[in-house]
């Protein structure tokens, strides 16, 4: 754009215009007036000599569950199909200030109630290299955008796998950062304690920037703290010494044979390299499923009540406003969305929450003891991403538990609240790369080193 | 006076049940092994109270405004219009 070969305005004419024609269902809504008035600010300004950032001008999508003031914010879900943002969140208000401009509020797993990004209003997401495979989920649409190259970067949510599962499956990198360096304000809460913003890209240096942008203390979302910039020196080189890797995770009868021969495999060309690789103890997958599902079920129950029709939402009318929000609530809320609030009601209700959802806490708390002691022995864990490939259009609608427990390799990294990256290498979904808390760095510098090595 | 609520009234969910995919999964919890029965960690990640914030007042913008009355299912005369409010 600099150099006047491309105005701003041809480049988001012509992503628009690709969003619009695409047939994977990515689209909830297009933002097409503002992103056009957002590049001919660009093109004006580079007219002018001024030199620009370097984000301004990059074109970039939204998964659906982030507000963006005066858009349409649906969660994917027929209770908001009509909702508007009255404000934007943190995160998306920082790339808009670094001048990137937004194309696209992505389809997604209701209120990220999935998997797949089959649980939606919109239509399933096909996946960007099969279209008769699912996009993953619940930050499909962002994912497969970014794959098929509709945007460069994309902004989704990750709460149990939701960035890095749909990364995977489409072969592109997703980073759920550590838990509270980027502000939640504005991101539409599903389990408060596990929602993290991230970036979906194809490059490392492209989730570099972003991150960096959207990283920092906000007083509107109090589990927030201030992190160091990631320099593009200090990911360039190496230092990770010692790996580890969960021994249960590959030993499982769940995991694809190929998937495991593949992940073995890198390990060898990690081990060539004269870095150690250890076995490491973890939870059983049951278990971690388990415990996840339990405490974001109980969440989401908490966090949904608002929307009644009364609050929030198309409202429904009945014979009284008790009436009303059910009437609201049974016809508007997906079959998986109330699948999960019943269940967060039953933990939370008195008889069950102790030896359910006060057993859920000790485990959690168990687990991160558990990753603190791993990190006293290993710079990073790499996983794979899912222990299978991913599944047909149609099939995880048909067995939630099956779609439950396909999440088994990545809850438990969001459960200890830990920075995690999806690599698009390594095995057909891809890799994950973990570091201890506020350690995104050397998670990027990891991803740096396997890059030119696998 | 305690009066047992079913899980269809406690989530405002007409008809709902229990699901069979979910109690496999809190099975799996109450089986599952857990080092003691102390729950000294689970405030750990809280913020403490010399964190909190300052409450503060700030007026929304009349474009804010504008889209939040937007929102509003009903409004009659500047007024968000409920349902009859049932008497228990």
């Amino acid at each position: 754009m600099v150099s006047k070969e491309i105005t701003c305005m041809s480049l988001i004419q012509e992503k628009l215009n690709a969003l619009k024609e695409n047939t994977h269902n990515t689209v909830n809504s297009l933002l097409d007036k503002m992103a056009l008035e957002l590049a001919e600010r660009v093109d004006a300004k580079i007219e002018s000599g001024a030199a620009i950032g370097l984000l301004e001008g990059i074109p970039f999508g939204i998964k659906d569950v982030y507000m963006v003031q005066g858009t349409y914010t649906t969660a994917s879900s027929q209770l908001l199909k009509n909702y508007k943002s009255a404000y934007t969140a943190t995160a998306i208000q920082k790339l808009l200030d670094a001048g990137a401009i937004p194309l696209v509020k992505e389809n997604c797993d209701s209120f990220g109630h999935g998997s797949s990004s089959e649980n939606t209003i919109f239509g399933a997401v096909k996946n960007a290299i099969n279209p008769n495979l699912v996009g993953g989920g619940s930050s499909g649409g962002s994912a497969v955008n970014v794959a098929k190259d509709y945007t460069v970067f994309s902004i989704g949510g990750d709460t149990g796998g939701s960035i890095r599962q749909p990364a995977g499956y489409n072969n592109v990198y997703g980073l759920k950062p550590t838990y509270g360096r980027i502000s939640r304000f504005g991101l539409m809460a599903y389990a408060s304690s596990t929602d993290c913003v991230g970036p979906i890209a194809k490059s490392i240096e492209d989730i570099r920037i972003v991150v960096n942008v959207m990283s920092g203390r906000d007083i509107k979302d109090q589990t927030t703290y201030e992190s160091k910039i990631i320099t593009d020196g200090s990911i360039a080189k190496n230092q990770v010494k010692t790996v580890g890797y969960f021994k249960n995770f590959i030993e499982s009868d769940a995991i694809n044979p190929e998937i495991k021969e593949d992940f073995l495999n890198a390990l060898e060309r990690i081990r060539e390299k004269g870095i150690q690789v250890k076995e490491l103890d973890f939870f059983d997958s049951d278990t971690l499923v388990s415990t996840y599902y339990t405490l974001a079920m109980a969440e989401t129950a908490s966090n949904l009540s608002r929307l009644d029709g009364t609050n929030y939402g198309n409202r429904i009318e009945g014979e009284n406003l008790k009436d009303t929000y059910s009437i609201t609530r049974s016809e508007n809320f997906s079959e998986e969305t109330k699948r999960r609030i019943v269940g967060g009601n039953q933990v939370l209700s008195q008889g069950f929450s102790d030896e359910i959802y006060l057993k859920g806490l000790n485990l959690r708390d168990q687990i991160a003891a558990n990753f603190e002691n791993d990190f006293k022995e290993v710079d990073i864990i790499l996983s794979p991403v899912t222990p299978n490939t991913p599944p047909k259009i149609g099939d995880s609608l048909k067995d939630p538990l099956a779609m439950y427990l396909s999440d088994a390799y990545t809850v438990g990294f969001s459960l200890g609240q830990l920075p995690t990256l999806t690599a698009p290498q390594g095995t057909s979904t891809g890799i994950q790369i973990t570091a201890a808390k506020d350690n995104d760095e050397k998670v990027l510098q990891f991803a740096n080193f396997l890059k030119d090595i696998l | 006076m305690s009066k047992i609520m079913t899980v269809d009234i406690l989530s405002s969910i007409k008809g709902a049940k229990e699901s069979k995919a979910v109690s496999k999964l809190f099975e799996a919890i109450k089986n599952a092994n857990t080092s003691n029965n102390s729950f000294n960690n689970l405030n750990k990640s809280a913020v403490s109270l010399e964190d909190l914030r300052d409450d503060v007042v700030i007026n929304s913008s009349a474009l804010e405004k504008s889209i939040i009355k937007e929102n509003f299912p009903k409004e009659k005369k500047g007024y968000l219009v409920v349902n009859r409010v049932i008497e228990e």
